[in-house]
């Protein structure tokens, strides 16, 4: 009697007929998945790992202290910092250049976890489709504009500050004073 | 002489007119096929060009007609320009017996014509077997004159798959043929009027029903589509045996892909489900309205060629592509016999029962 089914089967293409079935729900039931992505786009998650970006404080200082850790973290070498002293302020240092290669960036959040003054962010930018590699080739300026376009405000934290250690990029002017 | 100039006109006149419809319909198809596609598997197809993608055969059509025209080296350029008008021109002019509409004579200009059918010869479903046939050099030499490995393998494996479903399509037809005892299409659908019962494909004495699967699933392989295209295999073959074809030759290759997906479906609905025969009389313009019964008629006619070619959508979403081995395991072991047996049962059948058609 299952022979027979099996043959009934057979020869009234039973799986087909089930499968045909299956595609017919789907149109019938037309529920796309499909974003339409120029026009309209996903939801990022929290915590998306987009373009990475400088930091400036609210006074328009820059937050990088040149401690090259990020580039120490970095698995792909795509980081390159060249620190100086703050000119007239011997304990206080920054990057006077800093360099991104984002053709070899992977994404990983190693350098925003390793920055000790959370002078690095990584942005929600992910449309970053160039004709030219060579454009990916970002140095300090063009980041520092990511950030500031991403990172409208970033509060000073003064209270941290503690007067003899080279901690926050502090612009001249309006330099705590030091404790005497 | 004026007779026959205008004899020529009215000819001419309706080639253009079906010609016009066929293209019309090409090109409805190329754009249903993504979206039915789509649709079945959780996309929406295009959407781009116009409302809801709707214009994207005309932009498929330009972006075709201005690419390059490029001959591959070593290609043979004479049957390489020859090869896809030997595929599209035996697509087209199986149109010609097609009847769409009611078998009425019109006289006009002291001319009498029959407007839904181009010519309506006696032997009209053997000239399209005819015709189809020649379509298959178009394949084999487009993909011989390529100088590829893959057209060439594409066009071999085309010759053989249409070798074997050729011959299961002829074997099936055959039943109806028997049943209403004409090869002309017309013929062959007028014998089907009435209730959906006289249908050939549930018709007695011997409902064709095996006949018409074995038709269906041969119809789709002779057409190449899924899960028949062998021949266009893209995961073995690239794209068979238009690998190197571009432009508008590549676009008469489609053409005649889909026109004969056209032709078979017509060629379905005529002689399984009663042609432009409504499936009850009372559903057809009649009474007062009997001068409008055309109209009917052309609308059951176009509900099932399109049921067809949705169906040829409906597979090609369903099932994945045949091992070569499969396909012509299936078509020698399995579809032959049933359609031999078919041809069998229906002569005993028919000499048993006759059913006083001629």
């Amino acid at each position: 009697m299952s022979k027979f089914k099996a043959w009934l089967k057979t020869i009234i293409f039973y799986e087909i007929l089930v499968g045909m079935r299956a595609t017919l729900m789907h149109l019938l039931h037309y529920k796309p998945i499909t974003v339409q992505y120029p026009h309209e786009k996903r939801t990022l998650p929290s915590g998306y790992r987009g373009m990475l970006a400088l930091l400036r404080y609210d006074d328009g200082t820059e937050k990088c202290v040149g401690c090259d850790l990020c580039e120490a973290a970095c698995p792909s070498r795509v980081i390159r910092v060249v620190s100086a002293e703050v000119p007239g302020e011997p304990t206080k240092r920054y990057s006077k250049e800093y360099y991104m290669d984002m053709t070899r960036c992977l994404f990983c959040g190693l350098c925003v976890q390793a920055c000790p003054v959370d002078a690095l962010g990584m942005t929600r930018e992910f449309e970053w489709s160039v004709y030219d590699k060579r454009q990916l080739h970002l140095n300090k300026e063009q980041l520092l504009a990511i950030g500031d376009r991403s990172y409208p405000v970033r509060e000073k934290r003064l209270e941290m500050q503690h007067p003899n250690v080279a901690f926050f990029n502090v612009a001249y002017k309006t330099l705590p004073q030091k404790a005497s | 002489m004026t007779e026959l100039g205008l004899r020529a006109a009215i000819s001419l006149v309706q080639i253009a007119a079906v010609m016009g419809v066929v293209m019309l319909t090409v090109m409805i198809l190329t754009l249903a096929e993504r979206k039915v596609l789509g649709w079945m598997q959780d996309r929406m197809g295009p959407m781009e060009v116009g409302p809801y993608g709707i214009l994207q055969p005309i932009a498929d059509g330009l972006k075709l007609f201005f690419k390059e025209d490029i001959v591959p080296a070593g290609a043979n350029k004479f049957l390489f320009s020859l090869a896809p008008i030997l595929a599209l021109v035996p697509a087209l002019i199986g149109f010609a017996v097609i009847p769409f509409g009611p078998n009425d004579t019109v006289e006009m200009f002291g001319i009498a014509f029959k407007p839904f059918v181009i010519s309506d010869i006696n032997i009209g479903i053997l000239y399209i077997l005819a015709f189809t046939s020649i379509g298959a050099y178009g394949i084999i030499l487009g993909g011989w004159a390529s100088n590829s490995k893959y057209s060439l393998l594409g066009g071999l494996r085309s010759a053989a798959q249409i070798i074997s479903y050729e011959l299961n399509v002829g074997l099936a037809i055959v039943g109806v043929l028997l049943l209403s005892g004409s090869l002309s299409l017309v013929k062959i659908t007028e014998a089907q009027s009435g209730w959906f019962w006289n249908w050939f494909v549930i018709a007695l004495p011997f409902p064709q029903i095996f006949a018409f699967v074995v038709y269906v699933i041969s119809s789709v392989a002779e057409t190449n589509r899924l899960p028949f295209d062998l021949p266009e295999a893209e995961s073995e073959l690239v794209a068979g045996f238009f690998t190197e074809y571009s432009g508008m030759r590549f676009a008469f290759f489609f053409i005649a892909e889909y026109a004969n997906m056209v032709l078979v479906s017509c060629i379905a609905a005529i002689l399984f489900l009663g042609g432009w025969n409504a499936p009850a009389p009372f559903l057809q313009f009649n009474g007062s309205l009997a001068n409008l019964a055309w109209l009917s008629g052309i609308f059951w006619f176009t509900v099932k060629v399109y049921f067809f070619l949705f169906l040829f959508f409906w597979i090609r979403a369903t099932l994945p592509r045949l091992r070569y081995d499969q396909l012509m395991r299936f078509g020698w072991k399995v579809m032959l016999p049933i359609a031999l047996a078919n041809i069998l049962l229906t002569s005993i059948a028919a000499y048993l029962f006759p059913t006083g058609k001629p």
